[in-house]
């Protein structure tokens, strides 16, 4: 085992079944194309080769000498801190880690879920959006619950979260909550300031893109949301 | 002297009326300050300001743009050195010197000469565009062909893999994921759905522009989110000391040869100001005698990567108009504008609107020449950000990103791939892996896999074929040497 | 009255000049709808949104401009262009069809939705998914080769170079399975017996540059797209994929004149609202795109697109003709292909 660790192999594993995962879904797109006889799928495949080739090489190379061996310019520039931030808080403890990525899968199942049951009950589109706020009211709380105690995790998924819900219920609605989450999940308490610095950061972007330069921004497409949304822009514009 | 008098005539149309004024000084103004906001870009601003150009008039709104272009590629330099967020992919190898420099107090010097770099690099670039674009157009339209062009995004990604990743092998699966990630969407040929993983939105493919905010900008936040949590959050340190002119003067052999080496890059289509920068920076390490002090904060690394990046726009421009082959997002942006205002790119287009390609070089000109008086004015005002307490600069930053991402395809999903790219920065950057090099080839890999689509129907499905083309060949083996070395030294060569 | 002698007048010249030239020439073809129309209750409030499903520069975004623009002008309502791009277009249409269907929305597509619903019926039908409020845009597509070319200098010389280079000839083209371009490329080749290799580009810029450049040896594409190169001289036109040859090309090859029987497929562009929009609200909206079909503005841009050679208006009914037989047509070249027809 001379300098391999069991974290290299895990990496290693990791490239090489992200390769394979890859490579079987190819054949979904594997058909001839007429006028170009490697098709869809040769070169995404090159590709796949190709990482498992590199994995493969960067274990044997950590077998060799382990983790210092450095391209020798710019190990330096690569590091900024993160992964020494990442040690102090103890990021990397598999624990943590399962639960924020389990909380994260709150945002994908948003953005599946309402379609797949409005597919299965063959809703209309009032239906679905009725099962699209339903599903968000639940999920919703669900992340409330799931973030004390985990700040940091909850930081990672907000985000994800409200590019889930802009779609549906539009910038101007879900931009203020967004913002005020944001601030609190990183330790600002003050209420005051909360609102102020919420208040002032939506000016500008209301004034700078909306009233200024027309960016159409999602207005959403549930109601009441989307008259929300378009009477905001009608508003400033 | 024909050149002499076009730019006359270019710079009356320019500054004629006040209008026209208002607009460049606005361009100049707005390119610095979306370049230099964290998490927005100018290709944010070009986004944005695409429909608004539609209502002025042509020689306005093709001015508005060639200002932002030159001045927007000196802007994200000031993010990526008070931040480490790259305002574009061309302004990563500044961060690699120029956030050390931060750290060590010294970014006003990174900054400073990052202004004075940008603005020679940009300016000599400028003349030289307008010197050399009518006879290399005529050469290179039926020289690059897109075996040629497959063949420099090889040699491209080869010499780019041994940039920003801990090791060889990191360099290049950072790439290979980038490829990977361009895969997703329509295949260049058939238009054959891949990936998309029953999401009708992921056929668009995944865009650059909203992966390049998540990793640079949403990822940073979410680090100093970490390092705030365990009070291990420093705000950067802020100085205003800008460099003495023999610091400045120093650096005049780096400065040629990026001037040399951002414009050759320039000049080639789908390559642009990004592997400029690269090759500007990788070169700089490669003369010097004190190779392990770059990524420490050594001001020629700034002074390489940002002289070349600004060189590069004004060899752009040659491709650009001669042939109509933008070489980045943001002179794609341009085909846009100018067909917007019925001025064809293309090997006609000094036919057809020789005044409009002056207004174009002169508005260039003058913008990169405005780039050293604007810019010490305005780095000391933006320098300032800093001092902004972070859980408020936090949500301004991730909103922008959010405009920033929807703007330039108006399509909601782009939103969540900057987040999921957020994440998975966040994740790959304690790793040793690069998320520059997953930009770089998520950029190159669509361009690579269409030209090499085109190449091989062009060459009839036989790789000899390549032997027919010297050019293509020429760079294919380059490519080749430049990975076996490397391939060479991962293995054999002991580390320092 | 004047105006009345000037449409007449011209409109004879027109018929003079061609067989398949139109009414577009002469008076416009919604000449006749009153000029001035109130939407029901106020309608619209607010500005509309067009959502474009390409980019801004190409044939499609420069159309959606010039009819906002007409739009706009005739009733004072301004209309926000949304542009979508991705995905040959399924990207904007499925945008469009989650947003709510007030009447607020409408959509600018092209052949390709025809066509993509005639491959896979699951992807709307824009000619009873939607309600086109008009076609605006109709044009045919060309054969190009570089003017100084002297390997061959006309359609019959080509044909000819191209069947002695065994199957090594190039031609630039759209390549997207299933699209107009390598349906009517197959066609040709079908008729004519060559084998030719297709480049594929799907962008316009390094398409052109191609030939200009000498990278491949003919180009397929619209005559409207590549307007500047003819009038400059690069390019020039060696066959017109119309049963009869157009006014502005009578000296150019059409299938008739080359021996070519197939019928043409057309590349049109028009712009589409929800079906379950307020119906009163869907009037209004195809008084005011139909009758800015004929605002000057929009006229000068669709002459400056060659969109005048052949009849380039339809209306709700004649869209819905017009995509219905195009999808029919699809099908049965599918069949012929060997695609699979879902």
């Amino acid at each position: 085992m001379r300098n391999l660790r069991l974290a290299h192999v895990i990496e290693a594993g990791a490239w090489l079944s992200l390769a394979l995962l890859l490579f079987i879904s190819s054949f979904d797109f594997s058909q001839e194309i007429e006028i170009y006889k490697f098709g869809a799928s040769a070169w995404p495949r090159a590709i796949l080769l190709l990482i498992a080739v590199a994995a493969v090489g960067q274990l044997f190379g950590q077998w060799l000498r382990g983790e210092g061996q450095g391209s020798e310019m710019l190990d330096k520039a690569s590091d900024d801190g993160a992964a020494l931030a990442a040690q102090l808080s103890d990021h990397n403890n598999p624990k943590w880690l399962a639960w924020t990525f389990l909380l994260m899968t709150i945002p994908f199942v948003y953005m599946n879920l309402p379609g797949m049951t409005g597919e299965w009950l063959s809703l209309d589109k009032s239906g679905l959006h009725q099962a699209k706020l339903l599903t968000a009211a639940v999920l919703i709380t669900i992340f409330l619950l799931a973030i004390r105690g985990n700040h940091i995790g909850g930081m990672l998924t907000l985000p994800l979260l409200f590019g889930a819900f802009i779609q549906d219920f539009g910038f101007y609605f879900t931009a203020p909550f967004f913002i005020l989450g944001t601030m609190y999940l990183m330790g600002e308490r003050h209420w005051k300031n909360m609102i102020m610095v919420g208040a002032l950061i939506m000016g500008i972007l209301l004034a700078l893109f909306v009233s200024l330069l027309y960016v159409g921004l999602p207005t959403g497409n549930i109601s009441p949301f989307y008259e929300f949304g378009t009477t905001v822009v009608n508003l400033l514009q | 002297m024909d050149t002499l008098t076009n730019f006359i005539n270019g710079t009356i149309t320019l500054f004629g009326d006040p209008l026209g004024i208002f607009i460049f000084f606005g361009g100049v103004i707005g390119g610095m300050l979306f370049g230099a906001i964290p998490g927005v870009s100018m290709l944010t601003l070009a986004a944005i300001l695409l429909p608004f150009t539609a209502h002025l008039s042509p020689e306005h709104g093709i001015m508005l743009f060639s200002v932002i272009y030159c001045t927007g590629v000196y802007g994200g330099a000031i993010t990526a050195i008070l931040f480490n967020i790259p305002g574009a992919p061309e302004n990563a190898p500044t961060a690699f010197d120029g956030y050390p420099m931060t750290q060590k107090g010294q970014a006003g010097k990174a900054v400073g000469a990052a202004v004075t770099c940008s603005a020679i690099g940009g300016t000599v670039s400028a003349v030289i565009m307008m010197i050399a674009t009518a006879p290399i157009a005529s050469w290179a339209i039926s020289a690059f062909g897109p075996p040629e062009i497959f063949a420099l995004v090889f040699f491209g990604l080869a010499v780019a893999s041994s940039v920003g990743a801990r090791t060889f092998w990191k360099g290049w699966l950072s790439i290979l994921l980038g490829l990977l990630i361009a895969v997703v969407g329509l295949d260049p040929v058939g238009g054959i759905e891949r990936w998309d993983f029953g999401m009708p939105y992921l056929l668009a493919g995944i865009h650059f522009i909203p992966t390049i905010l998540g990793f640079f900008a949403v990822s940073e936040v979410f680090v100093q989110v970490e390092k705030k949590a365990k009070g291990s959050y420093d705000a950067p340190k802020v100085s205003v000391d800008f460099p003495s002119l023999a610091e400045l003067f120093a650096q005049k052999i780096a400065v040629i040869r990026s001037i040399v080496i951002g414009f050759f890059c320039g000049i080639l289509p789908g390559i642009g100001a990004t592997l400029a920068a690269f090759m500007g920076y990788n070169e700089a390490v490669r003369w010097s005698k004190d190779r392990k002090a770059f990524g420490t904060g050594k001001l020629e690394g700034v002074v390489s990567s940002e002289t070349a990046n600004n060189a590069a726009t004004g060899a752009a421009m040659i491709p650009l108009l001669a042939l109509g082959l933008p070489g980045g997002a943001l002179t794609a942006m341009m085909v846009g504008v100018f067909q917007m205002h019925d001025m064809e790119p293309g090997p006609l287009v000094f036919l057809n609107s020789a005044d409009l390609v002056w207004v174009v070089f002169s508005a260039m000109f003058f913008a990169n020449l405005s780039i050293l008086l604007i810019g010490f004015l305005e780095t000391k005002t933006i320098i300032n950000l800093l001092r902004i307490p972070f859980q408020f600069l936090a949500p301004l930053i991730l909103l922008l990103a959010t405009v920033g991402a929807y703007a330039v395809r108006g399509l909601p999903i782009d939103i969540v791939v900057m987040f999921i790219a957020g994440i998975v920065g966040f994740f790959l950057r304690r790793s040793g892996y690069s998320v520059a090099g997953i930009v770089l080839g998520l950029i190159l890999g669509k361009i690579g896999e269409q030209t090499f689509a085109q190449a091989m129907q062009m060459l009839h499905f036989e790789w000899s074929g390549f032997f027919s083309r010297p050019i293509a060949i020429t760079l294919i083996i380059a490519g080749m040497l430049t990975l076996l070395n490397s391939i060479y030294s991962a293995f054999f060569k002991k580390s320092t | 009255m004047k105006t009345t002698m000037k449409y007449i007048a011209s409109g004879m010249l027109a018929g003079l000049m061609t067989l398949v030239s139109n009414t577009s020439f002469a008076a416009c073809a919604t000449d006749s709808l009153p000029a001035s129309v109130a939407g029901p209750d106020g309608f619209p409030e607010r500005a509309l949104t067009m959502i474009v499903p390409y980019g801004p520069a190409g044939g499609s975004g420069q159309v959606a401009q010039a009819m906002a623009q007409a739009v706009t002008e005739l009733t004072g309502v301004n209309i926000n262009r949304d542009h979508k791009p991705g995905g040959s277009g399924t990207v904007g249409m499925t945008a469009y069809m989650a947003l709510p269907s007030d009447g607020y929305s409408v959509l600018e597509h092209i052949d390709d939705a025809s066509s993509a619903h005639a491959l896979d019926s699951s992807k709307p039908n824009p000619a009873s998914d939607l309600i086109p409020l008009v076609v605006s845009q109709i044009t045919f597509s060309q054969i190009f080769i570089r003017t100084n070319e002297d390997r061959y200098t006309d359609w019959g010389s080509f044909v000819e170079w191209v069947k002695a280079q065994d199957g090594k000839a190039t031609i630039a083209n759209v390549s997207k399975e299933g699209s107009m371009e390598r349906v009517t490329m197959k066609a040709i080749s079908d008729a004519t017996g060559i084998s030719i290799q297709q480049i594929s580009f799907d962008k316009g810029a390094p398409r052109y540059g191609a030939l200009a450049g000498g990278q491949v040896d003919a180009l397929f594409e619209q005559p409207g797209d590549v307007r500047k190169f003819l009038d400059a001289g690069t390019f020039k036109p060696i066959l017109t994929i119309l049963p009869e040859a157009p006014s502005a090309f009578p000296d150019v090859p059409a299938l008739s004149d080359a021996g070519l029987d197939f019928e043409p497929l057309y590349r049109f562009r028009g712009f589409y609202v929800h079906k379950d929009a307020p119906a009163d609200r869907v009037e209004w909206l195809q008084w005011a795109f139909q009758k800015a079909y004929c605002e000057q503005s929009y006229q000068d841009y669709n002459k400056s697109k060659f969109m005048h050679l052949i009849d380039s208006f339809r209306d709700t009914d004649g869209a819905r003709e017009l995509i219905t037989a195009t999808i029919d047509q699809y099908r049965e070249v599918y069949r012929e292909m060997g695609l699979e027809v879902k």
